[in-house]
């Protein structure tokens, strides 16, 4: 029984990983997606999404009429998303199993947005600046970057309350999705560091959980 | 004074690590230094459980090596890519954001040879221009494999479970059983909740260090020795009839537990104690051409090499724990697992899915 559970937990299971998700954002999950999909059809069609899932985000994306490249690293993860979104996405998705950081592999200039949903969190700095510098080069010049992520809030008290939840958290979010994210701290700096200017962002419960809208200078620093 | 407080700090992060190694200890993921590494030096990967990296820190002490740490979600090599956590993507993801490129003239690193089971060595060289290569088992054997120019004894290619690595089990299970149970007479009857709790862990070594040494009917056996102790305990530290009682049905219960089934919970799992459930691993010898991968990653040496034609055999298929590296590894095809009523689970399931000894079980079709 223990042994069950404990397999239960090492698998990387799609559907945990879902559930988890609602349960750690309070239900919001969903809400901060369709946010992430209305402003990527305000920059265009060809959206790439990094870190797909199980294709919550594809779905919304296909639905606003968005022609879709899905990056996922999880082979269990994106067949799911494959099957699920079958007959919506007829010729309008192309699913990609590899790692956030082979998006550079996808050509320059070529998308009006880039949007990733609580997949930043998951990654080391070193990965994330990559990433970030990787979604410059492949935005055509004002495109648009769409992250919705995990971060420390920025006023004091919600700061306190964070570090004091932190712990628990980690455990929690472990426990739930398998998966062990950081709140990021400086997220803001990142993205502007990786040559785009923010235009907008928005929060969630109290803060910790931003969507952040930047656009791309169309001059990706080396 | 200073190396005394480090050392006490390891060794106390040590024992609590191990005791709660079920759980993630993740450490940040990057490029680290071990010594004063230059342009020549290797190219060392692992998972980012930060045990692992610290005994490999110390393993590698007085050598110079580049330490990439893979995002690994905090769990240990095995685990991690037995379970869909230390993939292809993960290595290569590590491999092209770390800035490792730039430090050195190569592109050749070494991967711990228990991430066989998740990362495709060949996958990791297309999709970004790394050659990697297996490396030993355990890290305190990597500088003799460095000194040695790569080669790999027998020695280094075997998981051991000597009694360390037992001992090491039997903490990892006994620990969270025992805080459990404690928890849970704490509320039920106190006072039984430190000698259950203290009992489980006692359990818990017994079982790793004996169980599979045990003849058969093994379970049977190995209740009933654990009942008999816990009555003579309980007797001679003067407990009544119904202490009696109660130690001999625990130790029962507990048995039944610590038995059922242990992923990944090697020597116990996948070893021939639960061969009616499990799959067999497979050769065609028809499409193989002697490129001895699996033979490299096999952590039981199951195969031996033939010269003429160039090919191997299984030539140790009881030593088999199904941990599926060589079918991930075989660029063939040549090896797959098969189910008992001999349906075959092609190999690109096994890569995908992780259909092995840690991760999925089964897939729906």
């Amino acid at each position: 029984m223990s042994s069950l559970a404990l397999m239960r937990w090492l698998e990387s299971a799609p559907e945990r990983y879902d559930r988890g998700m609602q349960w750690l954002t309070f239900g919001r999950a969903d809400e901060i997606r369709e946010a992430i999909a209305g402003e990527a059809v305000k920059a265009g069609t060809r959206v790439v999404e990094i870190g797909c899932g199980t294709g919550a985000l594809s779905a919304k994306l296909l639905a606003n009429g968005c022609e879709v490249t899905a990056v996922d690293q999880n082979p269990a993860m994106l067949e799911q998303a494959r099957s699920a979104l079958a007959s919506a996405s007829a010729g309008k998705i192309r699913w990609i199993e590899a790692s956030a950081a082979e998006i550079d592999s996808l050509g320059d200039g070529v998308f009006d947005a880039v949007a990733t949903a609580f997949c930043l969190s998951e990654m080391s700095p070193g990965e994330r600046a990559y990433v970030l510098r990787a979604a410059a080069r492949c935005l055509r010049p004002g495109g648009r970057l769409l992250i919705a992520d995990e971060v420390v809030p920025d006023q004091r008290v919600q700061k306190l309350v964070h570090a004091l939840l932190r712990g628990p958290q980690v455990l929690l979010g472990w426990l739930l999705t398998g998966a062990v994210s950081t709140p990021l701290a400086g997220l803001a700096a990142e993205i502007e560091a990786a040559g785009f200017r923010i235009v907008g962002n928005r929060g969630w419960l109290a803060g910790r959980f931003r969507l952040f809208i930047a656009e791309s200078k169309g001059e990706a620093p080396a | 004074m200073a190396i005394a407080t480090s050392t006490f700090k390891h060794t106390s992060l040590d024992f609590v690590q191990t005791a709660l190694r079920m759980l993630p200890w993740p450490t940040e993921a990057g490029l680290r230094k071990i010594g004063n590494p230059g342009q020549e030096s290797p190219v060392l990967i692992t998972c980012n459980y930060d045990l692992t990296v610290r005994r490999l820190t110390r393993a590698m002490q007085g050598h110079d090596a580049w330490l990439l740490v893979a995002p690994s979600s905090g769990i240990n090599v095995w685990c991690a890519a037995s379970g869909g956590h230390l993939s292809t993507h993960q290595v290569v993801s590590a491999l092209k954001t770390s800035g490792i490129k730039e430090k050195v003239s190569h592109k050749r690193a070494i991967l711990p040879q228990l991430a066989a089971t998740g990362v495709i060595g060949r996958e990791v060289a297309r999709r970004c221009g790394w050659k990697v290569r297996f490396g030993p088992v355990r890290a305190e054997d990597i500088p003799a494999y460095l000194a040695a120019g790569g080669h790999k004894s027998e020695e280094m290619r075997r998981v051991r479970f000597d009694t360390r690595e037992r001992m090491e089990m039997a903490a990892a299970w006994g620990f969270p059983t025992a805080a459990v149970i404690a928890l849970l007479f704490y509320f039920i009857k106190a006072s039984w909740a430190a000698p259950l709790a203290l009992w489980s862990i006692v359990c818990a070594f017994a079982l790793f260090l004996f169980y599979d040494r045990l003849g058969e009917p093994r379970k049977l056996r190995f209740a009933a020795a654990t009942a008999l102790t816990a009555c003579i305990a309980t007797a001679l530290v003067g407990g009544g009839a119904a202490a009696l009682a109660a130690a001999a049905v625990s130790s029962l219960l507990l048995t039944a537990l610590l038995t059922v089934d242990y992923p990944g919970s090697t020597p116990l799992e996948g070893g021939a104690h639960f061969a009616e459930n499990a799959w067999q691993v497979k050769l065609d010898p028809a499409l193989c051409d002697g490129v001895f991968a699996c033979w490299e990653v096999c952590p039981e040496s199951c195969f031996n090499k033939l010269e003429d034609p160039r090919k191997v055999e299984i030539s140790h298929g009881e030593r088999c724990i199904r941990c599926g590296a060589c079918v991930v590894q075989c660029p063939k095809d040549a090896l797959f697992f098969e189910d008992q009523a001999g349906q075959r689970i092609e190999p690109d399931i096994i890569r995908r899915f992780k259909l092995n000894l840690m991760g999925s079980r089964s897939v729906e079709a």
